[in-house]
Parts: C-alpha cells; structure tokens; sequence
C-alpha cells in the first residue's frame, strides 16, 4: 500500500510505549507514548497522540497533547490541535489550527514566504515565543 | 550432490514425477530420491540427507514441503533448494514460475542467504504468516518497546510479501487492516456500506520487527499456505541464523548477506 513510509499506525489502533524509528511513520489512530523517527512524522486527522513526538519533519492534522521537537519543519494543518510545547526551526500554523503552549525556536531556522493559508512564525534569537494567554488559535 | 524429497501427493499426475526425474536427470543434476510417509516424516527425511553429507536438500511439492525442510535446514552449511509443482508465494521468492524454471535454477546452484520466520512452537515460514479469522477478532501485539491494541479483519506477518518493501533482512513486516469503530446508529451503518478507499487505507497499519508475541482472548489458528503451523498465544521472531536457499538469478528479495 504505502511503500515509502516505514510504519503506519491505522485508526482505531492503539499502541502505548515508544516509537522509535529510523524511516518515516504515519499515525492515523492513538498512541500513549513517544514517537522518534529519525525521519518524519505525519498525524493524520483521526489521530490522537498522547505524549512527546521527535522527528526531523512533523506535520500534524490530528491532536497531539505533548511536546513536539521538529528538528527541520512543524506544520500543524487546519484540522491540527496542538496541547504542549514546540520546539521547531521551521514553524507553520494554518489558519484553523489550535496551539496551546509555547514555542522555542533556534536562532538558525529557515524563513519560508507566508501565504494566505499559512502563518510562518520567524525565528528568534534564543528567546521564547508565546502569546499572551500561552494559547494560539486562528480561525 | 542433490538430495531430493518428495511430497507425491501434491503431484497432480503420477506422470509429473517421472517428468520431473527425468528432466533432473537431463540437466545432470539427479540424485537420491525419498518420499515421505508415516514411517518418515519430512524433518526425519531431511536429517536422513545431512547425516548422508549430501551439500544439496531440496523440497518438490507445496509450500508446506518448503517451510518444514526449512525449519530444519535453517542455520545448517548445506543448501536448500525447492522445486514447486505450481505457482506459489515462494515460488515468487525465489523467483521461478514453475517446476522446470526451478530445475534450472538448481542446476545454477546461486545460493542465497535469507532470514526465515519461526513461531515459539518451532514452526518456520518462509513467506508470511496469517491469521485464520473470518469476522473482526480483537488482538494484542507485544513488541520490544510497546503493545497494539486493535479489533482486525486481517492480520499478516510476513518475512516475505512482495507488495511489501522489507527495510532490513531480519525485520518481519507486520500489516493488517483494523475496524473502524461505530457508534451502533442508523447514519453509522449506512455510511458504513458507502465507505471509500481511503477508509480502508486509514484502517491499514505496517510494522516493523524483529519479534513480536501475538495474544487473542481465543486461540487461533495461524497458517501459513493455508497450513495451520501455530496457534495463538505466540511468540513470532525473524531467526538469527541464516538459510542457506537457491534461488532465481532474478529472485526479487532482501539477502542476509
């Protein structure tokens, strides 16, 4: 079916521990734990992730409650939900996604041209970023 | 030197195996002929071969023929080879598309290294393992660092699927396809019946192991080739040994070595 991701989490599956994986993973159902892949990491609408998810690329249509490290790119969909900190040198937060927590970006992240569907949030120097309320929500 | 066991009652004609004969015969590469029976079973015939120090066991018959002589040929410094009398899944692994293909290739002698599947009751496989359900069954898969928790329709764990890309020689490739919940109302079974292909590929899962344990709240049946080789609960691993398999030139898999 999908040869060029690794593993594939399908709905109504529920995996607890941790995902550790060198290729790329695809998350379509819940997981209580960590996910690692060396590579990236989608989470399809119907998705729920409790717990950290580290990767070089994430991008997120369903709900994570947890820490996110994108070491390379964040893009959190119009139906992504997003509860917990970020840690990305690339943000994107499309219009209708949710963000609650804060988010740390290095001082070397990559700018990418904002469009009317897209947010870019621009790196900053070493200090932290967060709205008011510490929640982030465009409709 | 070749050492050959055959399973006659999968020969459709009593001809085929004198054709068979023959064509070995013809491409210089005949042998001992033995046939299991109640007084010998498959693993006693293979053991017959070893401790006659012939460098060449091969299997004629079905798939089922293939994974018992492997089980026992797994690890050993001799070669195995298998002659399939029709197409199978591991006629495709080792690339032949019938029984004179595969003389060929055992007159070639190209033998690979490859990783096999072996249950904890010691049964092997050598392409994938099923399991035998007809209606949605809950499963739980144990791996080294987590558990899966799902209601399936269908369960495969495979050391080969050529529909599948292995990503390394002693990973099993773990696939099924899962249930989607419904909440019981009108509107759920309806949209039920119109559901779309992308539904079905948001119910498939694929992983990746070396081991797993498969637990169902009944036994069941896992078969392989429509053979039952194993029940549940059970331990399925990749070996750490290899199988030393003549194959096809063109054989289209991942070697150990």
């Amino acid at each position: 079916m999908e040869n060029t991701v690794d593993t594939i989490i399908g709905i109504n599956v529920t995996l607890k521990g941790n995902l550790k994986n060198k290729g790329s993973v695809q998350i379509n159902g819940n997981v209580e734990g960590e996910i690692k892949s060396d590579e990236n990491v989608n989470i399809g609408e119907t998705a729920t992730i409790k717990g950290p998810v580290v990767a070089k690329t994430i991008e997120v249509s369903g709900e994570v409650k947890g820490l996110i490290e994108a070491t390379e790119r964040l893009e959190i969909n119009p139906t992504g939900r997003v509860i917990g900190d970020i840690n990305a040198k690339t943000l994107i937060i499309k219009q209708g996604a949710t963000f609650i927590g804060k988010s740390i970006m290095p001082s070397d992240g990559v700018v990418v041209p904002a469009t009317d569907d897209n947010k870019e949030i621009k790196p900053q120097k070493e200090e932290e970023q967060e709205d008011k309320a510490g929640f982030f929500t465009k409709k | 030197m070749y050492y050959y066991i055959f399973d006659i009652k999968k020969c459709k004609k009593r001809s085929q195996v004198e054709n068979i004969k023959n064509h070995l015969a013809a491409l210089g590469i005949s042998g001992e002929f033995t046939y299991p029976s109640s007084a010998q079973t498959i693993e006693e015939l293979v053991n017959l071969g070893l401790n006659k120090e012939y460098t060449t066991i091969v299997a004629i018959g079905s798939d089922e023929i293939a994974n018992r002589v492997a089980s026992v040929m797994v690890g050993k410094k001799e070669a195995m080879g298998f002659i399939p009398l029709e197409e199978s899944p591991t006629s495709t692994l080792i690339g032949v598309k019938g029984w004179k293909d595969a003389c060929e290739a055992l007159r070639y002698r190209k033998i690979n290294p490859i990783r096999i599947g072996r249950t904890g009751s010691g049964a092997c496989f050598l392409t994938e393992l099923q399991l035998s359900i007809s209606h949605p069954t809950e499963v739980t898969l144990e791996f080294k660092d987590f558990i899966i928790q799902t209601q399936v329709k269908g369960l495969k764990i495979s050391n080969f699927n050529p529909l599948i890309k292995k990503i390394g020689v002693d990973f099993l490739d773990i696939s099924m396809i899962s249930v989607r919940p419904e909440n019981g109302s009108i509107i759920s079974k309806i949209s039920s019946v119109f559901k779309t292909v992308q539904d079905d590929k948001l119910a498939y899962s694929l992983l990746r192991a070396r081991s797993l344990r498969v637990f169902t709240k009944n036994q069941i049946p896992l078969i392989t080739s429509e053979t039952q080789i194993a029940k549940t609960p059970q331990l399925i691993e990749s070996t750490d040994e290899n199988l030393r398999l003549i194959t096809a030139k063109n054989a289209p898999v991942f070697w150990a070595e």
